[in-house]
């Protein structure tokens, strides 16, 4: 037999592990800076809980246990920190409550080079303050990670969910159409929503618009773009908010980019106010995505606002690559020996205490 | 972005000329392409062409080989990559359909009211599953690389699912056509990165659709 890993997940050689492990220290420096404080989830949760709190797929791994509950390997941080917040950490004199994580998640994935079904998340969660200066820490939190690790050439497109799910509850009472809509936005098939916006299920104007929505893309012009067209619809729900949200930001990060998108469609039904995914030009899928989520606590027994995001180190580390960052140097600067073991050890020690990194030489 | 030239991935065979006048028309240097000959890749000034086969176009979008690509839809549902699909650009019309030999009319419905299973044989078995799937019929998937017409004819299979342009190829084998499965024209794919990161793709986007919005031929 081949001592072989299972399909989706791969073993981490030094070098490599030491560059994630200093990548995950310098971005969780700048969780603490902002004040996020660490937590841990269990590496399984109960799948009925955790879908109380929003429709999952791409689950790779349901089981039962000797319990026989139906468990499932989470396949995202967000549903169980909501789950832990609301049974644990509910005493709202608490709050609000910044939370950060640097766990692996189980999902289905198409190539990310031989890692499709366990990635490495670094997140956090903002819990119990809604707002736009909420979401705009949120945002300037991931730009000043990312930027943490290195990582130069990156755009963080942000848009929001309540402009198109106005629009589509307005547009049409077909349920079939709202559900193609949202995943043909999700996909970025534009040939569907152009399809979709002809095919007559919803009224006209409305599908007109939900159509040149999908097209709406830029600095911050793109908000007073969609504005005009949506305005006439009445449908201009959480533009102010964005607009506040992209001036702030945009105010307060250096390099970068903020775009405005509004075809940002997460694929976790969660969402109820701002999305965004990060990407690098070199990268085919999204370093970090995000977003706010109001209704999340509420499923869960508390309700709160919060929001947050998580960065795919999987994804990361090809941009890494690609923009020439490189590992830092991590074998040992200096080898001690001596005959007498007992010197040896003592002049070893002389100089780690100085920071060399040495290793003991000599036969055994 | 702009310092580096964009890569188009674009599909060698029956797509190729009508592509390449498209690129043209948008105004993309198509000097070298009219006969690449052995190329693979013609670098002119501003773009990269990578000559791929029909189906590696969405391949080569999806990992990140090209920036942007076109391919057809048939190629595009067959791969079930996640690429985002930007414009249909309304030629290289073609379509799925289930096929049997003449001479065996009826022969496959009496084989699956007898067992419940349907046997097809076809080059495209993503496709083929999922149009199965929806009707809720059971088939069994027989993948063939090439000649899938002789499948029925010595009874490896109940019928075949294949692609079509004029229906001479079935006609010339004696196969008629059972029902449509999906009709397919070429759409201009996009990286989704690529998508958000690099305004070249919209901008090119944008010009194709211009140039394809009048023209009459769309999806069944």
């Amino acid at each position: 037999m081949i001592p072989k890993a299972p399909r989706g997940f791969r073993d981490v050689l030094p070098t490599e592990a030491a560059w994630r492990m200093s990548i995950r220290e310098a971005i969780n420096e700048r969780f603490k800076l902002w004040g996020y404080l660490p937590v841990e989830t269990p590496a399984v949760e109960l799948l009925d809980v955790l879908e109380l709190g929003g429709s999952l797929t791409d689950m790779p791994f349901r089981f039962f246990d000797s319990d026989n509950n139906l468990l499932v390997l989470r396949p995202d941080v967000t549903l169980p920190v909501a789950r832990m917040t609301a049974l644990r950490m509910n005493k709202r004199e608490n709050w609000p409550l910044r939370l950060c994580y640097a766990q692996h998640v189980f999902t289905e994935n198409d190539s990310t080079y031989g890692q499709d079904r366990q990635a490495m998340q670094a997140g956090v969660e903002f819990i119990g303050e809604g707002g736009t200066v909420a979401d705009a820490e949120v945002l300037c939190l991931l730009f000043e990670s990312l930027q943490a690790t290195g990582l130069t050439d990156f755009t963080v497109a942000l848009g929001t969910v309540n402009v198109l799910n106005a629009l589509v509850a307005e547009a049409s009472d077909d349920e079939a159409w709202r559900a193609q809509v949202f995943k043909a936005f999700h996909e970025s098939d534009r040939v569907a929503i152009e399809r979709l916006a002809q095919d007559g299920r919803a009224k006209p104007v409305y599908a007109k618009v939900v159509r040149e929505l999908a097209r709406i893309r830029g600095g911050e012009e793109a908000i007073e773009a969609c504005r005009e067209l949506v305005a006439p619809l009445g449908c201009e729900d959480g533009l102010d908010e964005l607009q506040r949200t992209y001036e702030l930001v945009d105010a307060n990060v250096e390099g970068g980019k903020l775009m405005v998108d509004f075809s940002i469609i997460s694929s976790f039904n969660y969402y109820t106010g701002m999305v965004f995914k990060a990407f690098a030009p070199e990268v085919p899928a999204a370093l970090a995505s995000g977003g706010r989520y109001d209704h999340t606590l509420e499923s869960f027994g508390v309700s709160a606002p919060a929001a947050g995001f998580a960065i795919v180190f999987e994804q990361l580390m090809q941009a890494l690559e690609a923009q020439d960052v490189r590992p830092p140097h991590i074998g040992p600067e200096q080898i001690v020996f001596d005959e007498d073991p007992k010197v040896m050890f003592a002049k070893a020690r002389a100089l780690r205490e100085q920071g060399k990194r040495v290793v003991l030489g000599g036969e055994r | 972005m702009a310092d580096r030239n964009l890569k188009i991935a674009i599909p060698k065979g029956s797509l190729y000329a009508d592509t390449v006048a498209l690129l043209g028309e948008a105004g993309l240097d198509i000097t070298g392409l009219a006969d690449p000959g052995r190329h693979l890749i013609i670098s002119n000034p501003g773009v990269d062409f990578i000559i791929v086969r029909p189906t590696d176009a969405p391949v080569f979008t999806t990992y990140g080989g090209a920036d942007c690509g076109i391919c057809g839809k048939d190629t595009l549902v067959e791969a079930e990559l996640d690429t985002a699909e930007l414009v249909d650009l309304k030629y290289g019309y073609c379509r799925f359909v289930v096929a049997e030999p003449e001479a065996f009319a009826g022969r496959a419905d009496e084989a699956y009211e007898r067992l419940g299973v349907l046997r097809v044989a076809t080059k495209y078995p993503n496709i083929t599953r999922s149009f199965y799937e929806k009707k809720g019929i059971q088939a069994d998937i027989v993948k063939m690389h090439g000649n899938i017409e002789l499948a029925p004819i010595v009874g490896m299979a109940d019928r075949i699912v294949d692609i079509t342009a004029t229906g001479r190829t079935l006609r010339e084998n004696h196969l008629q056509v059972v029902e449509e499965v999906l009709g397919s024209t070429a759409r201009f794919i996009a990286n989704k990165a690529a998508l958000r990161t690099d305004p070249r793709v919209v901008e090119l986007a944008e010009k194709l659709e211009e140039l394809t919005r009048d023209n009459e031929l769309t999806m069944s």
